[in-house]
């Protein structure tokens, strides 16, 4: 899961003036074409950043945003559920798993990326600030927020570098079961008692601003983004998808009989669009750069399980091993 | 820092005394993974996994790959052992665009090839030759697996640097039934909604 392609701040790369004009006309050709990039291939300085970066914080989304739902996998409400959860949370780890090789094929090591993590340098969806308080919660993440991120990856797996694409295929498949899963969680409290149904809407209306900040900064505040499209590194507008998850989940939520918080939300019919009340995005750059009612707690728990395998990992090291960046 | 899981104030998470850098290699070397997703299928490159041995790397490969869907077999080797060719452009072939040479003598052996026939897409298992070194098994290849399809790319790897499942072990990817929960066809609802939508319309 995800909500990318929106944290990002500005790069220190070379100029894309200053790149070989003809190395970058064959570049450009070949996305043109609708061919993919290699990681043997030649490739603009700000197109390999802007890419690690990108699969970079995709990666630690997926590992933080385990966490939010791994805590409830002991008190899931029965075996059923908790074997479910636990499959799903293992799933997230593993996309973790592909996405870090993928951003590694570019020339950042998994141990710089995990560093970058647990010291805060990097940023992660910022959807995993914010806590689960019940199991409705969870129910909300495992449906909405995985929605959220399958719009997104989709998007992302139409674009021009052939790792990341194909990472992200194998994990679009995959979050097929999280999504139907998280659905059937969200349809059983909202079908359910009183107090279940009551649950639910308190966790939408609890998770409903930070599932809006999701898709990222409004493209009328967003940084300059033709370049990175045009090379296909990032596949449609903020705005689009987030237009693109209302139009798909909006009306799903609607028909099990709860609201939505904004009495500004409905679809414009003329234009196809959804309106609704424009998030806050003082609070979304507060959250995303450390003060949000969770950033501590993520990332501490993540250096306690660095420092509790640490041991393990020195134990199995070889001295004869040899690092080899990954191939595709 | 109290936090909503119980579990997490058991523990000590401010203490921040022991964060360091991680030291060079502390997440192992790197193997490329083969998968065949059912047994009519070749072998074909899926992605890497990291690991302090072959071992460890075919375990870690089976829970990655093998952990949804089918599967019939897994294959892994370290990321070093695998002999690359450039890449050609335009759709021109390989075997017809590049002479390898300069590759050191060995006793004979032999060597799994694999081919790329598309961009973008993953490299497949082609088949085996016997060569006395890679330059050999480049142009063993090029005669005996060169036909009507273009191949965009060669990887070669020495048999014995590969770490195959012996065939008598098939029943290891026969997991299929014990993992429905984790498809998504297990979690249909809609008798649900439909019941919930008549009692309340």
């Amino acid at each position: 899961m995800y909500g990318g392609g929106n944290t990002f701040e500005k790069l220190q790369t070379k100029n894309v003036e200053d790149e070989d004009p003809q190395l970058l006309a064959v570049f450009e050709a070949r996305i043109e074409r609708g061919e993919k990039i290699e990681p043997s291939d030649w490739m603009p300085d700000l197109y390999r950043k802007q890419l690690i970066r990108m699969i970079e914080q995709h990666a630690h989304s997926e590992i933080i945003g385990a966490l939010p739902e791994g805590t409830w996998v002991t008190r899931a409400p029965g075996f059923k559920r908790k074997l479910a959860l636990m499959a799903k949370v293992q799933d997230e780890v593993g996309h973790a798993q592909l996405l870090y090789s993928a951003a590694e094929t570019l020339g950042k090591s998994r141990e710089q990326m995990i560093d970058d993590l647990i010291s805060g340098k990097s940023k992660y969806s910022n959807i995993f600030n914010y806590p689960a308080y019940t199991w409705a919660d969870s129910c909300f993440i495992s449906w909405l927020v995985d929605a959220g991120a399958i719009v997104n990856q989709t998007a992302n797996s139409r674009g021009s570098y052939g790792p990341y694409c194909r990472a992200l295929e194998r994990i679009c498949i995959e979050e097929s079961f999280h999504l139907k899963y998280g659905h059937h969680c969200v349809i059983h409290m909202a079908t359910g008692t009183t107090i279940q149904r009551k649950m639910m809407q308190e966790a939408i209306n609890r998770w409903w601003k930070p599932m809006m900040h999701f898709f990222g900064p409004s493209d009328k505040i967003s940084a300059h983004t033709e370049i990175l499209m045009k090379w296909k590194v990032k596949m449609d507008t903020n705005d689009n998808m987030r237009n693109q998850f209302l139009d798909m989940y909006v009306p799903k939520i609607w028909e099990l009989g709860i609201t939505v918080p904004d009495p500004k939300l409905k679809k414009n019919n003329e234009s196809g669009r959804w309106e609704y009340t424009e998030p806050d995005w003082d609070e979304f750059k507060r959250v995303i750069n450390g003060d949000g009612p969770c950033n501590a707690e993520r990332i501490a728990v993540r250096r306690m399980a660095e420092q509790r395998g640490r041991w393990v990992r020195k134990a199995l090291l070889s001295p004869k091993s040899k690092y080899v960046t990954p191939l595709a | 820092m109290e936090s909503l899981d119980p579990r997490l104030n058991r523990v000590n998470l401010e203490d921040k005394s022991l964060l360091k850098p991680k030291v060079a290699l502390d997440q192992f070397e790197t193997y490329e993974t083969f998968v065949q997703t059912n047994e009519n299928k070749p072998y074909q490159h899926e992605g890497v996994v990291h690991a302090p041995n072959e071992d460890m790397a075919f375990l870690f490969a089976k829970e990655q790959f093998s952990r949804r869907g089918t599967c019939s077999g897994i294959s892994v080797c370290k990321t070093e052992n695998v002999i690359v060719s450039p890449t050609t452009e335009n759709g021109k072939n390989i075997y017809d665009e590049y002479e390898p040479h300069g590759s050191e003598l060995h006793e004979y052996e032999k060597y799994e090839v694999f081919h790329l026939f598309r961009r973008g897409k993953q490299h497949q298992h082609i088949g085996q030759v016997e060569a006395s070194s890679y330059d050999e098994a480049f142009n063993k290849s090029k005669a005996i697996y060169n036909n009507d399809k273009t191949v965009l790319n060669v990887w070669l790897v020495k048999t014995e640097n590969i770490l195959f499942v012996d065939e008598n072990y098939r029943d290891i990817w026969h997991t299929l039934s014990e993992k429905q929960f984790r498809e998504a066809t297990a979690y249909r609802a809609l008798d649900k909604i439909k019941k919930f939508k008549e009692e309340n319309s």
